[in-house]
């Protein structure tokens, strides 16, 4: 049913992973990603992977599911290489019609996909191990000086929370909606991309004003409710930093600073 | 001085046209007057339109009065300096479960309301368990929310306003959207609250029978109290509440019919056992006979409403239907389901929520293919490949639940002529086609170019029953038309619905929850539990299974209650009394 739906991808594990601030969490997967583009050979990526790796068997996620992620950005991989494959002036190994591969090409072929690679692996741990709440709650957090700015963080954040709390039950209304027109003789499947443009129409407008309905009741119940946005609101679970978290960022600290210091050698 | 106090109430929305300018006033609440005192259950009765929900923004300050003054704890609603303490003490649930729930899980949403009050995360933490306990669904805290029913989505909503700490609950009409398990769940948690920790609770409703219990009722039309009074003394003025389109429970119209038969019954009989002490109180004389030794201990078990040699018009052939098989959300919707629907027929399905009727009728017009099993129309499978399904589904029509939100087209006889257009018809033959329809379901020529949002909700329905009329099904399946509506526009409703059956000679397959409703109109009715069905007959034969009924978590319309109530049988009896024309004939004794 299309209520079950979970937005993101998250994989409920009971790891020290899961369990750390989400806050940590956003600024490791920050820290990791720096990481990638200090360094610029293999070698150096070598250290970001075994960074990985400790952080994917603490995690306990299944590495196939991980590895998942990587399927829907296949292609922007696959041409990455692939351009630099074959444009990277230098010297030459194979030469077929107007392409050539030289060994510079290779190099750099194979050293951008893996960052890319593993870039992306990185940025998923985080969608596996944070459910999306923890991460809105995360974000908020750390949003907070933008606020003195006026950046309004909270409001922000509440719509983000309100936006996942209502897709699952928007994605079903828009299945229902379509069963009902398809039983009054429509047809989705048809035609040209216009016409099937245009036969969503009596998809989109209900659903449209369903939307609009349910947003007019929303804020009625909330404001019944005594919200008033972030001011002076108070958490029953307020992030609260643990002991863990503050070694997490003691080891991310360390091993920015390896990488750093690395960085000279290889 | 009561907790809530309203003086000469009135509200006034301004109408404007379509550039912006006024066009006029509309009262929608027209000096009301109440006093409730600390402790009281209240219940606000009216049809759609009454002004009830109106006046009860007013309580919390939702809105604010055009005319007069609304007290609540003593602090004027108008008063923006009290405007959260005003919230705060008199906490609103509101009719749509799915549209009050902010967040993605259940603890966190009941902390809602303490957390904008900026109450202490410990003491937050205490008053959700407590609130969530009080409302008996503790146990679901860490759920999401889309994994509730209604009735639980509704509690969880009481939770969040208990956990404000709150004088007093004002309910929506909290109820309408709601199938009678969850009517009842949340009706009980109220009555609870309201006894146990002395919450004034001020419910809105169209349902008669839940006003049964209250200290006291407020009948609302026109934007006026029109009726006030304990429930006693509002429901033995029955022929008034009619004539503000409400109804009243079967015991109280049976008793007042009988009264009217020269059966010296007391006025204002609320409950099955209020009937039941006063019946056997009256003089044997009055009393009648064991009305159940007239009917023959067999009667001939047919298989179909109608004659049995006749080729079925719609056949289910062991079907099944699983929802994302292979996945760890797999759910068996339909197990094993085979039918017969015949020409002519009227039946009925009946199933609590989540019994697998809305899936079955999805797949009796191939909307839905079943997972294994045939569909026949006509006797042709519906699943074949060169099978036309698109011409299948104008021939099988079928009318959604809340139908109306489908409606997008800018004038009512544009969105009639959507079927008729698909089917490829001229365009003289969509409007004829779209102006019978109309007719048919009593929709007033000097509507048919407005736009159908600004119909009312009873209006609004019938336009989307006419959508699907117009393609001139055979058959056509209605997955509960009645949901939300008021007594009237349920009324209404269901005897456009009887009529079209009996004139335009149309095949029916309804969808309800209410046993009274499926006891008046159908001939044939199917009984679903768990993606099963249990069993099948004539409503005057299901309807005697009480305790198989009660089982599934179904009941059967109180009279047949009363009539068992009253004459106890050892044996089911082969058939039984299943509405107020039944009982009436059964309980006066022929002179």
């Amino acid at each position: 049913m299309l209520r079950d739906i979970t937005i993101g991808q998250y994989y409920p594990a009971p790891s020290l992973i899961h369990r750390l601030d989400p806050r940590v969490k956003i600024v490791g997967t920050l820290v990791y990603i720096v990481s990638l583009f200090l360094f610029d050979s293999f070698w150096g990526l070598a250290v970001a992977v075994a960074f990985f790796t400790g952080v994917l068997l603490l995690s306990k996620v299944p590495f196939h599911y991980i590895l998942k992620g990587l399927k829907p950005v296949l292609i922007l991989i696959i041409m990455t290489v692939m351009f630099n494959f074959f444009l990277t002036p230098g010297e030459v190994l194979v030469k077929f019609w107007i392409f050539r591969i030289t060994k510079e090409g290779l190099y750099r072929g194979g050293f951008f996909g893996s960052r890319l690679v593993l870039l992306i692996l990185g940025s998923s741990m985080m969608t596996f191990t944070t459910t999306p709440v923890q991460m809105t709650d995360g974000l908020e957090r750390l949003m907070k000086p933008l606020s003195w700015i006026g950046v309004p963080v909270h409001d922000v954040a509440m719509m983000m929370s309100i936006a996942l709390r209502f897709i699952p039950i928007l994605l079903e209304e828009t299945d229902k909606i379509m069963k009902a027109q398809q039983a009054r003789g429509a047809d989705f499947e048809s035609g040209n991309i216009f016409r099937r443009l245009k036969a969503m129409i009596p998809i989109f407008i209900p659903l449209l004003l369903s939307a609009f309905r349910r947003a007019f009741d929303l804020a009625l119940a909330m404001e019944a409710r005594c919200y008033r946005g972030g001011k002076g609101r108070t958490k029953m679970h307020p992030l609260k930093y643990q002991v863990r978290d503050y070694l997490a960022y003691v080891y991310l600290a360390l091993y920015l600073t390896a990488v750093i210091i690395l960085r000279r050698w290889i | 001085m009561g907790i809530i106090t309203t003086d000469n109430l009135v509200f006034e929305y301004i109408r404007r046209d379509e550039n912006g300018d006024r066009i006029g006033e509309k009262r929608a609440v027209d000096g009301v007057s109440l006093n409730v005192e600390k402790g009281q259950f209240i219940a606000v009765l009216g049809h759609n339109g009454s002004g009830k929900s109106t006046m009860a923004k007013h309580l919390n300050a939702l809105l604010t009065p055009t005319g007069g003054t609304v007290l609540v704890c003593g602090m004027d609603t108008r008063d923006e300096d009290h405007l959260w303490d005003i919230r705060k003490s008199a906490g609103m649930v509101f009719q749509n479960p799915d549209n009050q729930i902010i967040a993605t899980v259940v603890e966190d949403d009941v902390a809602f309301g303490p957390e904008n009050l900026g109450v202490p995360a410990e003491e937050i933490e205490k008053r959700v368990t407590e609130s969530l306990r009080a409302v008996g669904m503790l146990d679901r805290k860490n759920d999401s929310p889309n994994h509730l029913s209604g009735g639980q989505k509704q509690r969880i909503a009481v939770a969040g306003i208990m956990a404000m700490k709150p004088e007093c609950i004002i309910m929506d009409e909290p109820t309408a959207m709601l199938d009678p398990i969850g009517r009842k769940e949340v009706l009980e948690t109220v009555h609870r609250l309201n006894k146990e920790e002395g919450i004034t609770v001020i419910h809105i409703t169209h349902y008669m029978s839940e006003v049964t219990d209250a200290d006291a009722v407020i009948v609302m039309d026109h934007g006026k109290v029109a009726m006030q009074g304990t429930p006693r003394e509002i429901f033995s003025r029955l022929p008034e509440l009619q004539e503000l389109g409400l109804d009243a429970p079967q015991a109280t119209i049976l008793a007042s019919e009988l009264r009217g038969r020269g059966i010296p019954l007391p006025e204002g009989i609320l409950s099955i056992s209020e009937f039941l002490d006063a019946y056997r109180a009256l003089p044997a004389a009055y009393q009648a006979e064991d009305p159940y030794k007239s009917i023959p201990e067999h009667i001939e078990e047919s298989v179909t409403a109608l004659a049995e040699d006749e080729a079925p018009l719609l056949e289910l052939e062991h079907v099944c239907f699983t929802y994302s098989p292979q996945t760890a959300y797999e759910k068996k919707a339909v197990q094993d389901v085979s039918l017969q629907i015949r020409q002519g027929e009227f039946v009925c399905l009946i199933g609590h929520t989540g019994s697998g009727k809305s899936t079955l009728i999805q797949m009796l017009n191939g909307l839905e293919k079943p997972t294994s099993g045939r569909v026949l129309f006509r006797g042709e499978d519906i699943h074949e490949r060169k099978y036309d399904r698109r011409a299948l589904r104008s021939k099988v029509g079928l009318v959604f639940q809340y139908p109306e939100h489908q409606l997008f087209e800018s004038t009512v006889l544009r969105d009639v002529c959507f079927g008729p257009k698909n089917q490829g018809l001229s365009e003289e033959e969509q409007r004829a086609r779209a102006e019978g329809a109309l007719k048919l379901v009593g929709i007033a020529e000097e509507n048919w170019n407005d736009s159908p949002l600004e119909l009312s909700g009873g209006q609004k329905r019938r336009v989307a029953i006419a959508g699907v009329l117009a393609m001139h099904p055979e058959v056509l399946i209605l997955d509960e038309p009645t949901a939300g509506l008021d007594p009237q526009g349920r009324d209404e409703i269901l005897s456009e619905i009887s009529r079209i059956h009996r004139e335009a000679g149309i095949t029916v397959v309804l969808v309800s929850h209410s046993m009274e409703d499926v006891a008046k109109y159908a001939n044939w009715v199917h009984v679903m539990d768990s993606g099963k069905l249990l069993y099948a007959g004539k409503p005057a034969v299901v309807f005697s299974h009480i305790e198989r009924l009660k089982k599934v978590g179904l009941g059967v319309p109180q009279v047949t209650e009363i009539m068992r109530g009253l004459y106890p049988q050892e044996k089911r009896p082969a058939m039984d009394f299943i509405t107020v024309e039944d009982a009436v004939s059964a309980l006066c004794p022929k002179r």
